[in-house]
């Protein structure tokens, strides 16, 4: 599964940056995140709640952040596992200046596996577009 | 595997029912036919605490003709549907989706009004409602109010109905012979990769076509509708409406279909539907 969006953002690219590695602003933007864990320097574990309607399904994620360039760019990887099934992901974020704010292009990659991806693949794609849109908005509102 | 452990409640009347939703709220489910909850609680996708099974609950059975209207209680099943000669007669586009749903066994306990709660991107119910301009009646502990199709179905796996509402019937238009629903169906699950209702209406030239199975929710293809508007059908003008079967949407992509085959069938199934409906007389 592969998706990719672009988002912009009245911010300039550092604030951007700094926003998107800020546990505190992630936890405030992910829909259905309980609690965003620090375990390491560029590392937290999230703790989710997500899925549509009546089959919502609580899930672990460990996140580390790789390849820093500030304000530029960085990698997520991410590893997802809970009752309904896992995920494993990557995204790569390239931020980059746009009039008075930024726009940041997001590419990212994910594998899905377990009982959701067995009986409900078709419905893994919309609803993870779903996520992504969602959090790219809710990060426009908090950037201001 | 089996479900998670839940509570199960079987009310007596539509308004203990209502109560109950409203004491639990995102805490219950509703139980009508089960041939969509209880898989999805037995895969542990679904872990309601209260089941809340209406299947008892008096009038919400019946099928009846009043006024260029058919209303069709929530929990008529769709074998109900497939068999019944009021609306053979007066909507037929209904009992033809009804025959083509899942196999016997869903058909046998699989309810109407369960299945469009549920808005599985792939049902065939959404095609015909849409197609049909259908109504919804949602009761609620302080009355009812009426939704239209197009606003009931809001996204993949959700409706209009709020967590303390419960569906009480749908109401179709009389319609002409000229209808028709036609399925690629997914072999195993009988599910659409793609589903089109055609309404045809020939006094007024127009048509109404709606696509289930192939965008996170069913839809109406607008720019079908729009090129036949006002023209005479024929094979050419048929075809060449058939292809906008697709526009605006963005298609799902799984292991059965790819999201550009999926577009692909939408435009087929409009057309063999759109021919298909305006043959009948």
């Amino acid at each position: 599964m592969k998706l990719t969006a672009r988002y912009a953002f009245n911010a300039p690219p550092e604030k951007v940056f700094a926003a998107l590695l800020d546990p505190i602003v992630l936890q405030k933007c992910i829909d259905g995140c309980e609690k965003m864990e620090k375990t390491g320097q560029d590392s937290y574990d999230a703790h989710l709640k997500i899925g549509v309607a009546g089959i919502k399904g609580s899930y672990v994620g460990k996140i580390r952040i790789e390849d820093k360039n500030p304000p530029q760019s960085f990698t997520l990887q991410a590893e997802g596992k809970g009752g309904p099934g896992w995920v494993k992901g990557v995204a790569k974020m390239k931020i980059s200046p746009a009039g008075e704010g930024s726009e940041v292009h997001c590419e990212s990659e994910g594998k899905v596996g377990g009982v959701i991806a067995a009986v409900g693949s078709r419905l893994v794609e919309p609803m993870a577009k779903k996520m992504l849109d969602e959090f790219f908005a809710k990060l426009g509102n908090q950037l201001g | 595997m089996i479900p998670a452990t839940f509570d199960y409640v079987r009310p007596a009347t539509l308004d203990e029912a209502l109560g109950l939703l409203a004491k639990h709220r995102e805490d219950a489910k509703v139980l009508a036919g089960g041939h969509s909850l209880i898989p999805a609680m037995k895969l542990r996708l679904s872990q309601p605490k209260f089941v809340v099974d209406i299947g008892r609950i008096p009038d919400l059975h019946s099928i009846a003709k009043q006024d260029g209207k058919i209303a069709i209680g929530a929990l008529v099943t769709h074998y109900e549907i497939e068999s019944s000669d009021v609306l053979q007669r007066s909507c037929p586009l209904l009992p033809e989706v009804a025959g083509k749903i899942g196999d016997v066994q869903v058909r046998n306990k699989g309810t109407i009004g369960g299945s469009c709660v549920h808005a599985d991107p792939a049902a065939d119910w959404p095609a015909a409602m849409l197609a049909l301009n259908a109504e919804f009646e949602l009761a609620g502990q302080g009355g009812s109010r009426i939704v239209t199709a197009k606003d009931f179905f809001v996204d993949m796996l959700t409706s209009a109905t709020k967590p303390d509402e419960i569906l009480k019937s749908i109401h179709v238009p009389v319609t002409a012979k000229t209808a028709a629903y036609v399925k690629f169906a997914q072999k195993a699950s009988g599910f659409a990769i793609a589903g089109v209702a055609a309404v045809v209406d020939k006094t007024e030239k127009g048509v109404a076509v709606a696509v289930t199975g192939v965008a996170p929710k069913a839809y109406r293809a607008t720019g079908v509708e729009a090129s036949l508007h006002g023209l005479e059908l024929s094979a050419a003008t048929i075809a060449t409406a058939a292809r906008k079967a697709a526009d605006g949407v963005d298609p799902l992509s799984d292991i059965h279909a790819s999201a550009e085959f999926r577009a692909h069938l939408a435009c087929v199934q409009t057309k063999r539907a759109l021919e298909l409906a305006a043959s009948r007389a």
